[in-house]
């Protein structure tokens, strides 16, 4: 019996030494992350997934700076999300656009970085790759980084800085890090950009394949824009936050304006107008693919100003995300007024929820470049008087067309970036300006343009026509066929207004700073600030003083850029938010069918603003899990 | 050669050549060789017609005759009579109880069935012995299914729960809702009664673990189950049902045993004549309770004041001239009002079930062979327009088919063939989505469907109504998604198993070994046809002639035919083998040692992976074994441990050692118990100590744990770049960082029990158990999001510790005037807590950490009351969950920071599934008649009105994925209660049922957040089974055949105690959906 019980204890065993290799089931070829950098193929599409976390740019739901503010409002039934923080409700349990953990609309920037750190560690493995091009790889990753973290930082102010991976089993104590002071933000972001720009091409070579990668042209104006933003008063010498220390007791904000950083952003701009400008970059003016149609010069400028942003690859866009593109489902879509074209009502390709505020359509100048209160020779007091289009006025507003006064006059900006009740849209397949079926609106109540549909109305009256190609095509049935473009993140006319703002906090109202003012104003068919200012405003001295100058910079830069994503981060920039987003959000009074009743300023919100809104909230449980971090003062 | 003469004679060449073989090759060889024969005797020869029982005779020396009889002298049969210690000679009692047998000389017989009590009588000059046998009332006689065996009830020492089959026997083709509150030691309780989707949840001793695998695991007949075979199996099919609980029960499990184990048997055929059972039943069953919906008039005012009291200015959704015309009931077309559950759900439905089951058999071969057939219909409607029954109809097939074959002596073979299959058919939607549809659907916009006017009179398809707003989104229409097609899907599952038990008692007497080979085979598809609806609106009501005009909304998009879309298909084997030697003998009369030891492989495959590592088999090695030492019936232990591997860690955490060890004291076994006996006829102390473990951890997408995960094609993280978007590539992702000290969750059980008898009709068992449970996956919390993680890392340290009581109180007995009562009381108390828990650091908030509070327990707001107004609003502090104002909830500020945020979040209520279930209930019988009644509850539990879902007027979805394939725009009903219990201007009620109304997130989403206000205590007891029926008299039957028919009515959830009425408050938090049904049931059974 002995023997019985050995040989099956033998079988046991022998059973039991091949389970583990009846368990052993994964076979070697299953994908780890080396298998990422051992090969050029594989490592490409890993320098994709770092450019994967590039912030949505074009979205309205992505996006804070489009319609988190003043410049853009929605129906009031929308649940848009960046638009709950223009309301007033931000929040720290589960913040809205939260790009510091990728939520509520967001991309998770830091997971981002943590890709391009990878990258950056790794990229020297992979066998089948030149090392020019694994240099210009590694750039690419550094000035992603530097992006990532300048869009925390103006988001959140200081932030915690991942120069290195953390490995994922490292101590409690080594993943958690304090914030650091937003100058020590700003400078390695700098010096992050200045090391991507030495490797990365000047501009795309390979257009068709390559096109919206970063290059040196992006990378130095990316530069400019930071280097303007820390020299900005919110960064620089911010007496709000003075206490404001992190875990390690430095101070996270300066108290004393250093205007030194005006000077270096003043240099950061130069340098960048001028590498770009060599490079062949330069602002767009639109020329007529087809001859067919004699254009007015009122129709040309329109162009222009609307092209500059809608014409996709235009020599003025540096950097274009194309990644986030500006189409039908998206922005292009929500612009485009529902009854646009009358014969297609039912269209739902064009949702037209998009409203610029009445405050906004107030900031665009006159007809001889001056704010709408400066200009001694336009009515303002009038403003909403109703009066009839004339022949003269044809190219801008609907002839024998009422309306109110404050439609009449204005700049070329006026006409090209805003739909409003009998205001003239050209394009959209009707090109012939002299014709007479070119697309006009009627927004008041009943007509074809008017709130028919509870979700896809203006509730201002006026819709941001700048955003919407002209080419654009509103069929039959729900058919929007809708020339996208990548979204312009960085444009020409930009630059040179940060260098104008730049060399005015440097050397005041000098002729340099006038001239890439006035450069833009040409392109807009808006005539010199000197000539402006000297032949028409109440206070001709104005744009002769820094101060002075100041404003009507500003202005220019929030007239020029509307829409663009750029008003936002500059009210705050400039720490102008609490004096501009306490105003209420006011529009036409849409529910009215005369044009008595429709030309009447309606209070549509009352937004507030107070100086913790200059900064997002860390989220709650940011804080509960790094105990090193500190709140935002306010929060 | 007739079948029969044929057959025994194959059998008796065989028998012979084998015996032959045994000699010759000195016992070496099992006796596989003659397999084919058996195969090929099994095909010729038919398994219903047993084979004479002549085959096996020893020369006899006397025969002797007799009748068999129960205590009311009614005639037995079936009842096994053989000579002790050697059942070679025996037979079993025919029809009329009669039994005829040649025995030696001087022999003592033995007569036992099951059910009663094993009688001896010794033959010394009788040629006729009459016996009368009595009912089983000592349940310690028992044999109770323990892992990989049986042992009887008084040996036992682990903690386990044998129930009868009976027990389970409820109207319903799905035996986990029979569940609660029969077994001592489950929790379990029924949130749906969807045919189909109405799998009860259960779990042994509550739930310790944070895990996904919380459930115990199911053995039907030695192999690993899912809850839905359990779901389908026939309760008439069942031999043997026990929960095994404790360490020592589950150890032999090893890695998979943590969470408890049921063990079910099917039932084998016995030797004798062919014993059919019939079973028929027809139920009608409805709704226990129906959420109740506001009328539609009340609909639209409080939809205007939801409207007005947010924003006065605003544009109201009805206009006075609508809600006039409803009211005066104008014309319902144009103006409607519309109860949508009574256009979509009918009042009742039936269901009829039959089962039907046969066994018996001869010395050589046994059998059992059922089938059932179930149709469990739904309660929704169908338009006699379309030529297709939409309604929910699911009809279950089973079939069983159990052999054994004594190939030799000492060699016996068992055949298990069992397939279910499921024919389903349904709406698209589901029947819960159905329900769900209906709770948001606009009651005042359209009509269902519009009737075919004069201008329609040739439309060949339904005019289903709906509203069109202009935006082209059109609103939900439940009933066009009930009618506009239908689903179907067919699952089945296959089971074979092969079994060769061999006693290798020229080995060693008591040795026996066994292997069993099984292999099972699940699949399933679905497919749905349907039509795309055409959408009507009535337009330009002309009042004076009564007319409207309907217009045509989607003209181009409707369809009149229907499409087919291809829907999941899933296939999956599992292959299992088990080999168990096992060893029992008895010293000296007192001293009884056992031993078993269990080899296992298991392997499973699933042809639907979605990625490679789910592609790969899954797979389970173990070694088992058990050894038990009992003294003179008095003193037992018992030693079980289980070793055994799981593929899904790394190779140094692979395989698992987990001993456990028990001992148990019969007390009235004992001399000086005495005169006690009468009393106390039984007392037996148990207690046991052992570990366990549970290798579903994590998810059960999470294969190899200690392996990252990494997609190396994620389009969701590509770029794209080019002129024209043309050159784009997709991203590489981290679903997973690797980890390979990743192991299995350790549970460490302690059990004390005790088992008592007082005066042979009381039984009392009595568990008390403590249960640690380490190593619990989680993901580290704690991680700072700017360490840039593309997935949270996880580690084994959880810990929780379970504790509770589960208790039965049984009575049983039969008075002489042919009455007899039966009663039994269950109860079952767990409770679990986290010892370590991953979490941020609350050492300013202790009340956020999860240490100490129940693995279920759930955190929220203290909900104080509704703000008084705005004003009060604003200068409370900030609620962080969207706008609020006057007559929203307002939260306590716990922390006192100003804030209400997630750190004022506190332990609400009790934990959402129940600590405490209970039941209990009796039967009598009197001749002919029997009655039993069972309640059931359970108590310690909190649910959640689902704020969000019940929120009215709002368009809301259940998940994100719903927004794009919901075919229309939701808006929810208004509760009847919230109707009458409101905030509002005139009722400014700061304790109000509902806060103020709302048609948007403004307002609902600071009131939905999880708090105090939504809270609601879950406890109920329910009648959950009362049952009347009658056995026809045995002379009665005789002549059709029968041997009993009995008839009886029983009724399902007929009422139930809680102070919860919306809903059936079993469904807790899924009150919208398909609700819990009340059943009434009228049955047959017949055997013959």
């Amino acid at each position: 019996m002995r023997k019985y019980i050995i040989s099956l204890a033998a079988v046991i065993l022998l059973f039991l030494a091949s389970c583990n290799k009846y368990l052993n089931i994964v076979p070697d070829l299953a994908p780890t992350i080396d298998n990422a950098f051992a090969l050029r193929s594989q490592a490409e599409k890993f320098l994709f997934t770092c450019y994967s976390y590039m912030p949505s740019h074009a979205s309205l739901t992505g996006n804070p700076a489009l319609l988190g503010g003043d410049e853009l409002w929605l129906v009031p039934t929308s649940d848009n999300v960046p638009w709950k923080i223009a309301r007033g409700n931000q929040r720290i349990v589960d913040s809205y656009v939260n790009y510091w953990q990728g939520t509520q609309g967001a991309k998770d920037l830091y997971e981002g970085i943590r890709q391009c750190n990878i990258l950056i560690e790794n990229i020297g493995r992979v066998p089948d790759m030149e090392q020019s091009e694994k240099d210009r790889w590694t750039a690419e990753a550094e000035f992603l980084k530097a992006y990532y973290n300048f869009y925390l930082v103006r988001m959140y102010g200081p932030i915690v800085l991942m120069k290195k991976n953390i490995p994922i089993d490292a101590g409690e104590d080594e993943v958690r890090l304090p914030q650091s002071p937003v100058d020590s933000c700003f400078s390695y972001i700098v010096q992050l950009l200045d090391d991507a720009a030495n490797n990365l091409p000047d501009r795309i070579s390979d257009e068709a394949s390559e096109l919206g990668r970063a290059t040196k042209a992006i990378a130095l104006s990316v530069k400019a824009d930071v280097l303007v933003t820390a020299a900005s008063p919110l960064y620089n010498g911010n007496k709000d936050y003075s206490g404001f220390v992190n875990s390690a007791g430095l101070a996270l904000f300066n108290t004393t304006a250093d205007p030194k950083k005006w000077e270096r952003a003043k240099a950061a701009c130069k340098e960048a107008i001028d590498f770009v400008q060599s490079v062949g970059y330069r602002l767009y003016y639109y020329k007529p693919s087809f001859s067919q149609y004699d254009l007015s010069e009122v129709t040309l400028t329109k162009m222009s100003i609307r092209g500059a942003v809608t014409e996709k690859w235009n020599p003025e866009i540096i950097w274009g995300n194309t990644n986030s593109m500006a189409d039908q489902g998206g922005i292009q879509g929500s612009a485009t007024p529902r009854g646009l074209d009358p014969a297609h009502l039912d269209n739902q390709g064009t949702r037209g929820s998009l409203a610029p505020p009445l405050k906004i359509a107030n900031m665009f100048y006159t007809v001889n470049g001056l704010p709408i209160r400066d200009d001694k020779d336009w009515d303002y007091a009038g403003r909403f008087n109703l009066k009839i289009a004339g022949q003269q006025d044809k190219f801008n507003l609907k002839e024998g067309y009422t309306t109110a006064q404050i439609n009449f006059n204005r700049e070329p900006r006026y006409y090209a970036d805003l739909g409003f009740d009998g205001g003239i849209w050209y394009g959209q397949g009707h090109y012939d300006d002299n014709g007479s079926d070119l697309f006009y609106l009627q927004a008041k109540q009943g007509q074809p343009a008017s709130k028919i549909v509870e979700s896809a109305y203006s509730t201002t009256g006026y819709w941001p026509k700048k955003l919407v190609n002209f080419q654009n095509i509103i069929g039959s049935g729900n058919t929007y066929t809708v020339q996208a473009y990548p979204w312009p993140v960085i444009r020409l006319a930009d630059i040179y207004l940060l260098y104008a703002e730049a060399i005015n906090e440097v050397d005041g109202p000098v002729a340099d700073a006038l001239n890439y003012v006035d450069t833009v104003r040409a392109r807009a068919g808006v005539p010199s600030v000197e000539q402006a200012w000297t032949l028409h405003s109440r206070t001709p001295d104005k744009f002769k003083s820094k101060e002075g100058f100041r404003e009507i910079i500003h202005q220019e830069r929030l007239i020029e850029l509307a829409f663009e994503g750029k008003r936002f981060w500059d009210l705050r920039r400039w720490k102008q938010a609490v004096s501009e987003l306490n105003n209420p959000i006011t529009g036409w009074d849409i529910d009215q069918a005369s044009a008595e009743g429709y030309y009447r300023e309606r209070t549509i919100f009352n937004q507030t603003f107070s100086t913790k809104d200059y900064l997002w909230p860390l989220n709650e449980n940011v804080l509960l899990a790094n105990y090193k971090l500190k709140q935002n003062p306010g929060w | 050669m007739p079948p029969k003469q044929f057959s025994a004679s194959i059998i008796k060449t065989f028998t012979d050549m084998n015996e032959g073989l045994i000699k010759s090759n000195k016992r070496r060889f099992l006796q596989f060789a003659i397999f084919p024969f058996f195969v090929l005797f099994f095909f010729y020869h038919p398994a219903g017609a047993a084979p004479a029982k002549t085959a096996v005779c020893v020369l006899p020396d006397k025969v002797i005759n007799g009748l068999v009889t129960d205590s009311a002298s009614s005639p037995l049969p079936g009842v096994s009579v053989y000579v002790k210690n050697n059942k070679s000679i025996g037979t079993i009692t025919d029809v009329n109880g009669r039994y005829s047998l040649s025995v030696p000389d001087t022999a003592t017989l033995v007569f036992s069935m099951v059910g009663f009590e094993e009688q001896e009588v010794k033959v010394i000059d009788q040629v006729k012995i009459d016996i009368h046998l009595l009912p089983e009332m000592n349940a310690l006689a028992e044999t109770v299914v323990v892992a990989f065996g049986k042992q009887k009830k008084q040996d036992l020492v682990g903690a386990v729960t044998s129930i009868s089959p009976k027990e389970l026997k409820v109207p319903s083709s799905n035996l986990t809702t029979a569940l609660a509150g029969r077994v001592a030691g489950m929790i379990a309780y029924q949130r749906s009664g969807e045919p189909g989707q109405d799998n009860a949840d259960f779990f042994i001793r509550g739930v310790t673990t944070f895990g996904y695998k919380k459930d115990p695991l199911i053995m039907i007949d030695g192999v690993e189950s899912t809850s839905t075979d359990l779901a389908r199996l026939q309760t008439d099919d069942i031999s043997n049902f026990s929960i095994l609980k404790d360490a020592t029960a589950t150890a032999l499990y090893g890695s998979r045993a943590a969470n408890g184990v049921i063990l079910i048997e099917t039932k084998e055929g016995r030797e004798g004549k062919a014993s059919v059972m019939l079973r028929l039943e027809n139920s009608v069953s409805m709704p226990t309770r129906s959420v109740e919906f506001a009328d539609p008039i009340t609909y639209m005012q409080l939809a205007n004041e939801a409207v007005l009291t947010r924003d006065p200015l605003s544009q109201l959704p009805y206009s006075d001239a609508q809600i006039d015309n409803a009211i005066a009931g104008t014309n319902p077309y144009v103006f409607p009002a519309t109860d949508w559950r009574k256009a979509l759900i009918k009042d009742n439905t039936t269901n009829q079930r039959a089962n039907l089951n046969v066994s018996g058999g001869g010395q050589v071969a046994q059998y059992y062979l059922a089938g059932s057939v179930n149709k469990d219909n739904g309660i929704l409607k169908v338009d006699p327009e379309n030529n297709f029954n939409s309604n929910i109809k699911l009809v279950t097939y089973s079939l069983r088919s159990n052999i054994n074959v004594n190939l030799t002596k000492t060699t016996k073979v068992a055949v298990k063939l069992s397939g279910t299959f499921d024919d389903y058919a349904g709406p698209i939607a589901g029947g819960a989505d159905i329900y769900r549809m209906i709770m948001r659907t606009d009651p005042a916009r359209f009509p269902p469907f519009y009737p075919k006017d004069e201008e329609h009179q040739y439309v060949d398809h339904i005019m289903f109504g709906n509203y069109s707003d202009g935006s082209g989104q059109y609103l939900l229409n439940p009933y066009a998604e009930l009618m506009r097609g239908y689903k179907n899907y067919s699952q089945s599952v296959m089971n074979a198993q092969f079994e060769v038990k061999q006693n290798l008692r020229f080995l060693a007497d008591g040795l026996n070994f066994n292997v069993m080979l099984n292999t099972q085979r699940y699949s399933y598809f679905d497919v749905t046809r349907a039509y795309v609806p055409f959408w009507y609106q009535a337009q330009s009501y002309n009042r004076r002639t009564d007319k409207y005009q309907l217009q045509m909304l989607n003209e181009d998009k409707g369809t009149e035919f229907l499409d087919y879309t291809p829907g999941a298909k899933v296939n999956r084997s599992a292959f299992y083998l088990q080999s168990t030697l096992d060893y029992s003998h008895n010293f000296k009369q007192k001293h009884d040692i056992s031993g078993l030891l269990v080899f296992l492989v298991q392997n499973r495959l699933t042809g639907n992976a979605d990625d490679l590592q789910s592609s790969l088999p899954f797979r389970n090695v173990g070694l088992a074994g058990r050894a038990t030492y009992s003294y003179d019936k008095r003193y037992n232990a018992e030693f079980d441990f289980g070793y055994n591997a799981s593929e899904r860690f790394y190779k140094n955490h692979r395989w698992g050692f987990f001993p456990s060890f028990g001992l148990a004291w019969n007390l009235s076994n004992e001399s000086f118990w005495g005169t006690l006996k009468s009393t106390v006829n039984n007392l037996k102390l148990r207690a046991t100590f052992g570990l366990t473990g549970n290798d579903d951890i994590g998810s059960a997408q999470d294969r190899f744990l200690y392996l990252s995960q990494v997609n190396m094609n994620d389009d969701g993280r590509g770029a794209v770049f080019g002129t024209d978007n043309r050159y784009s590539r997709p991203g590489i992702s981290i679903a997973r960082y690797p980890n390979t000290s990743i192991t299995w969750e350790r549970s460490t059980k302690t059990n004390i029990g005790l088992d008592a008898g007082f005066f042979n009709h009381w039984d009392l068992t009595v568990d008390v158990y403590k249960e640690v449970r380490s190593n619990i996956l989680m993901g580290r919390a704690a991680t700072p999001a700017e360490l840039g993680l593309s997935a949270q890392p996880q580690a084994n340290i959880g810990k929780a510790e379970g504790r509770g009581i589960d208790a039965s109180l049984d009575y049983n007995q039969t008075f002489s005037n042919s009455l007899w009562v039966q009663g039994r009381v269950n109860f079952t108390f767990a409770q679990s807590k986290f010892l370590v828990y991953e979490e941020y650091d609350y050492r300013n908030e202790p009340w956020k950490s999860h240490v100490g509070y129940s693995v279920n327990q759930q955190w929220g707001y203290l909900a104080e009351r509704l703000f008084v107004d705005d004003a009060e609003a604003a200068k409370s502090p900030k609620q962080n969950f969207g706008e609020y104002g006057g007559g929203d909830i307002k939260y306590y500020d716990v922390n006192g920071d100003g804030q209400i945020s997630a750190l004022d979040q506190v332990p609400l209520g009790y934990p959402t599934t129940p600590e405490i279930v209970y039941g209990f209930g009796f039967s009598a019988g009197y001749k002919g008649f029997d009655l039993s009644v069972f309640f059931q509850g359970l108590g310690r539990e909190s649910f959640w009105i689902d704020a969000e879902a019940t929120a009215p007027f709002v368009n809301y979805y259940y998940s994100d994925a719903e927004k794009s394939s919901l075919p229309g725009k939701p808006q929810n009903q208004l509760l009847k209660a919230y109707a009458e219990d409101h905030w509002s201007e005139d009722n400014q009620n700061l304790y109000a049922l509902w806060p103020r109304l709302s048609t948007s997130s403004i307002g609902n989403d600071n009131n939905s957040q999880r708090s105090t206000w939504f809270m609601r205590n879950g406890a109920f007891l329910r009648m959950k089974q009362l049952e009347i029926g009658y056995s026809l008299p045995g002379k009665l039957i005789k002549k059709w055949y029968m041997k009993t028919c009995r008839l009886y009515f029983n009724g399902t959830n007929l009422f139930s105690i809680s102070d919860f009425k919306l809903w059936d408050v079993e469904m807790g938090g899924n009150g919208l959906g398909y609700p819990v049904q009340k059943v009434f049931n009228v049955g047959l059974q017949v055997n013959f």
